[in-house]
């Protein structure tokens, strides 16, 4: 690989940042409404779904890669689409990967304090949407420690964006895909480097978010 | 309120409530020993918990008529002042001022400190404070006054008798504390292993027990 250029690198950037907010973004939605909704919804088999979910979260992410690419391939059900290696089919690969991540944490929280939260609520006259809108308010550490949980591991995903997006240069690849092109071609400076701007970036979006969270969120503590 | 036929069953315990009347404005209390039902019977007296039968006819009022504080209240990941007034946002009502600084200096808090760190003293003085702030017409009380030490439940005591005279409610109070019964209700009840074992006026209950489960319950708190 020739020596990535500075505008080069600034665009790698870019598109890493595009698809890890997006798919954070979009599977911090997704499962934060199965969360709830699966702690909510009482039926037979709940407890199997919750273990499929628990499996998922730890899925390998290159067999999402696989099935995403299966489905967008030119011959597959979805081809027609063109989706494939578009940061469209990353975004959509990530979050198949990180969606189960949040939708477990979610429920795990809200199966352990909803209830009381609930309960709560209706002594205090909330009417139904005033209760779901009261339990994702107090579930708001959680669902904020979920979706920055999330956007860890989209950030530091190679295997499912290595194969939907084929790290293509100037569309399609990101930082992690560059660093292993790097690795193959023996530029070990250069992928350090590269790992190194990819920390500090992650560490400035999760402190700048940290910092806009608890920005007028508490008073005095009391001691 | 009336309760009818009232059943809940959790494993080996049963609850059944035959029957009960509580008079409109009336303080209503109810005794009796550690898992004799009573905090199930009043959470399902302010639905937070449905019955396995029977029913309660609430003579008009709804679950936005009415609250519940129980002996570890549940607080908002918010300041004093927005748990205070929460009822009342809920109902869009605008906090007045006066109202909002009667109930700080009733419960001795200031507005920006956080609710979830007060002690467990604070937290019930803001609870019951929070309970009274909407004037609700049915006020559930358990073990509310358990951790507040004797000058903050004789001002409480009367603060509950005044508002009774401007703002009427019904309240049903559950307590260990037989004299802030004897001082605070007109009628009371007894209950023991699941059953209202006995129902009557304070006199009647107090002083001349018919039941020998009570007779035998009052003889213990004596000591």
């Amino acid at each position: 690989m020739v020596q990535p250029t500075y505008s080069e690198v600034l665009g790698i950037i870019g598109t890493t940042l595009t698809m890890a907010l997006l798919s954070t973004a979009i599977s911090s939605v997704l499962g934060t409404i199965f969360g709830l909704a699966l702690e909510r919804a009482r039926f037979p088999g709940k407890a199997l779904i919750v273990r499929i979910n628990r499996t998922l979260m730890g899925v390998p992410p290159v067999v999402i890669g696989l099935l995403v690419y299966m489905v967008f391939m030119r011959r597959g059900p979805f081809g027609f689409l063109d989706l494939l290696f578009t940061i469209r089919a990353m975004v959509i690969a990530q979050v198949l990967i990180i969606t189960p991540i949040i939708c477990g944490m979610v429920y795990s929280a809200a199966d352990r304090s909803a209830g009381r939260i609930r309960g709560f609520g209706r002594t205090m006259g909330a009417s139904r949407l005033q209760s779901q809108i009261l339990l994702i308010r107090e579930l708001g550490n959680e669902i904020y420690f979920a979706a920055v949980t999330g956007f860890g591991r989209a950030i530091s995903e190679v295997g499912a964006v290595m194969v939907v997006g084929g790290n293509i240069r100037y569309k399609t690849r990101i930082m992690t895909t560059a660093i292993t092109v790097l690795r193959n071609t023996g530029d070990y400076s250069q992928a350090v480097l590269l790992g190194g701007v990819l920390l500090i970036i992650a560490f400035l979006i999760q402190a700048s978010a940290d910092f806009i969270r608890r920005k007028g969120a508490r008073a005095d503590e009391n001691y | 309120m009336k309760i009818i036929e009232l059943e809940k069953h959790f494993g080996q315990f049963s609850l059944k409530v035959g029957g009960l009347y509580i008079e409109p404005g009336g303080i209503f209390g109810l005794i009796g020993p550690n898992g004799s039902g009573k905090s199930t019977f009043m959470k399902i007296m302010a639905g937070i918990m449905e019955p396995d039968n029977g029913k309660i006819d609430y003579e008009g009022l709804n679950y936005r008529d009415m609250t519940m504080v129980s002996r570890k209240p549940y607080f908002l990941h918010d300041t004093v002042y927005n748990n205070l007034i929460y009822p009342l946002r809920l109902r869009k009502i605008k906090p007045a001022p006066d109202l909002v600084d009667y109930f700080l200096s009733l419960a001795g808090l200031k507005q920006r400190q956080y609710a979830p760190s007060l002690s467990s003293g604070e937290q019930q003085k803001l609870a019951l404070a929070r309970a009274m702030i909407f004037s609700p017409k049915l006020i559930f009380i358990d073990e509310a006054f358990s951790n507040l030490d004797m000058e903050s439940v004789s001002v409480f005591e009367r603060v509950i008798l005044e508002r009774q005279k401007i703002a009427p409610a019904t309240w049903v109070i559950i307590s260990h504390q037989l004299s802030h019964i004897e001082r605070l209700c007109a009628h009371a009840g007894f209950m023991y292993g699941g059953r209202l074992e006995a129902v009557g006026t304070i006199k009647e209950i107090f002083q001349n027990p018919e039941n020998p489960l009570l007779k035998k319950y009052l003889q213990y708190m004596s000591f």
